[in-house]
């Protein structure tokens, strides 16, 4: 018996290292002659601009089968941090970098591929079919707590046709670190001077306790919490639109600049991004959030790549100046074939011009 | 005599009650076994078809064979670092570890597997990662794995080979047996189907690893070039964790798809392990 | 004594473990050593994490450069660890006893392994599927029944009353906390239960004690070792589980839990959701104090071994990852 079963688990662990044995031999022969002459890119970086690149890769390598791009979505912070270090090519970003920062890495340039904005939703029985309409000093008194009802004075004076339900206010939050906490938060600290100066804006803020508020995990989360709390409210990156209205939520009518109350579709976020377009400077950190213009929707912003000017290699660098000139492209990565499945919008074309004049130093 | 009856009855009825809540204690426990598998099973298999395991993750659909072979290049390589060194710290801790210094070493190897892995995995980012250059890399996140299954091997290994009698080692040396021959034709024949169990057990563990890999392995959408450094490398718990947050179903699809690829094979593996040793003992 | 190479061959390699151990020891504290300096004591006491305005020039603090405003204090993310910790031990070791002597004693011998397969399965599911089957079955659960009904029973007490909220949170956390240390608390004792000498057993049932009561007054204090060892083990578990809370925490920053509703953080959870923000801050300072948290946890993780070992005079046990 004894001897039977050692020679039954001899036999198993035989069979077991030699599987692991000519497993590592056979990927590691994989393809070698094809390896060797291919460049490898690693994109990691922001869960807004992750989808895009999911999107873009699987075409641009069909036609390019030089160039290998590996995409990962860690989040804007590792995106440029590992953009910095070298251990991504391309760090995807919904913030561009500090001035500390730049100062610490000057050989790493901000290009934007694209536009985004974000959606504030909410979860009010009877009321999702209409767009409740809202602005920076309320939300920022319903994230900070001074507001806790639907039916306060400052929401009904702005809708004063509906009629407001006494119930709590569930404000939702991300936990994670986020470029839509970014520029939720933005907006919030433009428009309100009060929240600017307690809070504050980042891809993580301090977030004021408020009762019954709740924190949620990526935008997915963020759906679903406002999803299973009725009288939620919550950020909301653009791509997740098709969620939004499978779950059922509002979408907030936001008031801009001018004091006009805009819905977010692509006529507001153009008119938004053709506002900043000539205060857009070369090196193209600028926050697109509370753009002036009466037509501008408030929470737009440049989705950034982070790269470096000096890259390991000629082939590397070519081909990344190669993939991201098609990225800016209208006839390629900028088409509406790609950006109206995530909901992005192009870049204008004299942004567009300053990208190039970026990605062309790329060496 | 009454009273007594009424207390035998009592105590039987005590016992009985006992006994109903001991059974629902354990419907409490196996409900959410059933249900994960319920629920990864409902959503995972409508979502397998051949083309997972022909094809590499692109973009948000595709297959998952370039995770597939990234798991299995990871847990495989993370046994060709800690079966060496597990097996012979098990040694050391059941034929020498009897000292202070055993004691040390059994005690940290406790510890160690004590440590949560996110900080194995921060540990393993600044160190391999960065500070050496490896980069994301198929050997930065084996190493970080076999970092974790170490300590499970050596104490599985140092409580087979302790169960050993010791007659049978002195049975050896009697008939001028050298230490080494000792361990090697006595000691491990018999100690070896529970010291497999061990390593199978860790195998599953290092299958259903997160934490530690994202910042160490990365994640590629191709298959795996063969380099040890410098090249991210996929695996299938990377799906589940991160396809989840996509705003596609075809990505949904695939995070539920790689969990049960994932939880089967961890089961498979542990119903294995359990196989191997099931005329020994069914708990350790 | 001749000095054997085999021994010494076989100390070498053994020694690689404390090395291991070591070395993330070391690391740990020379990588969060500046903001060990920075933050003091007030890191384990203070209440608010704030990574500060990254955006602006970063000022000189006691001669260190942070961002404007920056402050770790971890204290929200300690209770929250430990309060999670503590109520899944809570609900888990009745539980776990209650398994351990059905299996031992209240199954036909021919059923056990099947039915011990079960526990032991619920120990291999990664942490990761616990957490997508916690955000996908359990927070609706929480949220629509058991918090609601818990609510309502007990509600007269100030930590189990309204309003329940979402199902992130405290109660949700723990449950899951729970359902993963039953398998290591029932293995332990379970194993040490069929270990208990026939004699004893058969000199109880002698004495006309039901089936339960031999196991119940007399194998389970036999094991009482086993017990408080298994409870640390989960303890170790619980305190140190990334994936599967961070999925269904909530999340909270800056306040401490109210009630078993409210939602939480545990360190580790932090660690994970944290440290893309914290790559951001230009001055590192943001990076350092997570390593710290991580070596508090590491800190304590020791300490509870320590802890368990004391109590169980060196019984070494075996916990599945």
């Amino acid at each position: 018996m004894k001897k039977h079963s050692s020679n039954l688990a001899s036999k198993s662990a035989a069979l077991l290292l030699s599987m692991v044995v000519g497993l590592v031999a056979w990927a590691g022969s994989a393809n070698p002659a094809q390896a060797a002459d291919q460049v490898t890119l690693l994109e990691t970086g922001s869960t807004l601009l992750y989808p895009l690149f999911n999107l873009w890769v699987p075409d641009y390598t069909r036609a390019n089968p030089g160039v290998r791009i590996t995409t990962q979505g860690t989040g804007s912070g590792t995106g440029i941090a590992q953009a910095v270090s070298g251990v991504a090519q391309i760090g995807a970003s919904d913030a561009y970098m500090s001035d500390e920062q730049m100062k610490q890495n000057p050989d790493i340039m901000n290009i934007p591929l694209a536009i985004s904005a974000q959606t504030i939703n909410y979860n009010i029985p009877g009321l999702n079919r209409v767009h409740l309409r809202l602005n920076g000093p309320v939300l920022a008194g319903i994230y900070s707590g001074a507001i806790q009802y639907w039916d306060n004075a400052k929401i009904k004076a702005l809708n004063e046709h509906l009629k407001l339900p006494h119930k709590k206010i569930i404000p939702v939050h991300r936990t994670d670190g986020s470029g839509d906490t970014f520029i939720f938060s933005q907006y919030l600290s433009f428009s309100t001077p009060s929240w600017n100066d307690s809070t504050g804006y980042g891809t993580t803020i301090s977030w004021p306790a408020v009762q019954g508020g709740i924190g949620a995990l990526g935008n997915p989360g963020m759906v679903q919490a406002s999803q299973t709390n009725l009288y939620s409210i919550a950020y909301i990156g653009v791509s997740f639109h098709a969620q939004i209205e499978s779950a059922g939520l509002g979408t907030a009518v936001l008031e801009n600049r001018a004091g006009r109350f805009v819905l977010p579709t692509p006529r507001t976020v153009t008119a938004a991004a053709h506002e900043l377009l000539s205060k857009t400077p070369t090196d193209e950190r600028l926050s697109l959030i509370f753009a002036p213009g009466a037509e501008s929707y408030p929470i737009i912003n440049y989705e950034y790549a982070i790269v470096s000017k000096r890259q390991a290699s000629p082939e590397v660098a070519a081909a990344m100046r190669k993939f991201m000139l098609w990225a800016i492209d209208l006839k390629g990565g900028n088409s509406a074939h790609y950006l109206n499945e995530v909901r992005f919008i192009p870049l204008p074309s004299s942004v567009s011009e300053l990208s190039r004049k970026q990605i062309v130093q790329i060496q | 005599m009454a009273s007594l009856t009424s207390r035998a009855l009592q105590r039987r009825v005590y016992s009985a009650v006992s006994w109903v809540l001991c059974t629902f204690a354990f419907a409490l426990v196996a409900f959410p076994l059933f249900d994960i598998l319920a629920i990864v099973f409902r959503r995972g298999a409508s979502a397998i078809s051949p083309g997972l395991f022909t094809q590499v993750t692109n973009g948000i659909s595709g297959g998952l064979l370039n995770a597939i072979e990234g798991t299995l290049v990871l847990s495989g390589g993370s046994l060709l670092f800690a079966v060496p060194i597990g097996v012979i710290a098990g040694i050391y801790l059941s034929e020498y570890g009897h000292g202070m210094f055993g004691k040390v070493v059994r005690f940290l190897c406790d510890v160690l597997t004590g440590v949560p892995s996110i900080v194995l995995g921060y540990f393993a980012y600044v160190t391999m990662v960065v500070e050496l250059g490896w980069q994301f890399s198929a050997l930065a996140g084996a190493i970080t794995l076999a970092i974790m299954i170490v300590p499970y091997i050596a104490r599985f290994s140092e409580l087979e080979l302790s169960q050993i009698p010791y007659s049978l080692r002195e049975a050896g040396y009697a008939l001028g047996m050298k230490e080494r021959t000792v361990i090697a034709h006595i000691l491990f024949p018999i100690a070896w189907p529970g010291i497999l169990t061990g390593i199978l057990l860790a195998l599953a563990i290092s299958v259903g690893e997160t934490a530690p890999l994202i910042y160490t392995a990365g994640w590629s959408n191709y298959m795996w070039n063969g380099h040890l450094t410098k090249e991210p490398i996929g695996y299938l718990t990377y799906v589940i964790w991160s396809f989840i947050n996509q705003p596609f179903a075809s990505a949904h699809a695939l995070a539920f798809a790689a969990a049960f690829l994932v939880v089967f094979t961890v089961l498979l593996i542990n119903v294995g392990a359990r196989l191997l040793v099931k005329r020994r003992r069914y708990f350790e | 004594m001749r000095v054997r190479p085999i021994r010494i061959f076989v100390i070498l390699v053994a020694s690689l473990i404390p090395i291991t151990l070591a070395a993330i020891f070391i690391f740990l504290t020379l990588y969060s050593w500046p903001a060990i300096q920075f933050n003091g004591v007030h890191f384990l006491f203070g209440r608010i994490w704030d990574l500060g305005n990254l955006y602006r020039n970063p000022v000189m603090v006691h001669g260190t450069s942070v961002p404007r405003g920056a402050n770790y204090g971890i204290l929200v993310f300690i209770v929250g660890t430990l309060a999670t910790s503590f109520i899944a031990l809570l609900l888990s070791l009745p539980i776990s006893l209650l398994v351990a002597m059905f299996l031992a004693e209240g199954v036909p011998e021919q059923f056990r392994p099947a039915l011990s397969l079960v526990v032991e399965l619920l120990a291999s599911v990664p942490s990761v599927v616990y957490g997508l089957w916690g955000y996908a079955v359990l927070i609706p659960f929480v949220a629509n029944f058991l918090g609601p009904a818990l609510a309502s029973v007990a509600g007269f007490i100030p930590f189990f009353s309204g309003p329940v909220g979402s199902g992130y949170g405290l109660l949700t956390a723990s449950l899951v906390l729970a359902i993963m240390t039953v398998p290591i608390i029932t293995s332990t004792v379970y194993s040490g239960l069929i270990r208990v000498p026939r004699e004893i057993k058969e000199a109880t049932f002698a004495l006309g004690a039901t089936r339960f009561e031999v196991v119940r007054k007399v194998m389970l204090p036999s094991v009482r070792k086993n017990v408080i060892g298994a409870v640390i083990l989960g303890l170790g578990r619980a305190l140190g589980e990334t994936m599967a809370v961070l999925m269904v925490s909530g999340g909270a920053l800056n306040y401490l839990p109210g009630t078993i509703y409210s939602p939480i953080t545990t360190m580790a959870a932090f660690i994970v959701s944290q440290l893309d923000s914290a790559l951001q801050d230009p001055t590192g300072m943001a990076v350092h104090s997570l390593a710290e948290i991580a070596l508090v946890l590491l800190m304590i993780a020791v300490l509870v071994n320590i802890v368990a070992r004391a109590l169980t005079g060196g019984q070494g046990h075996i916990a599945y990852g």
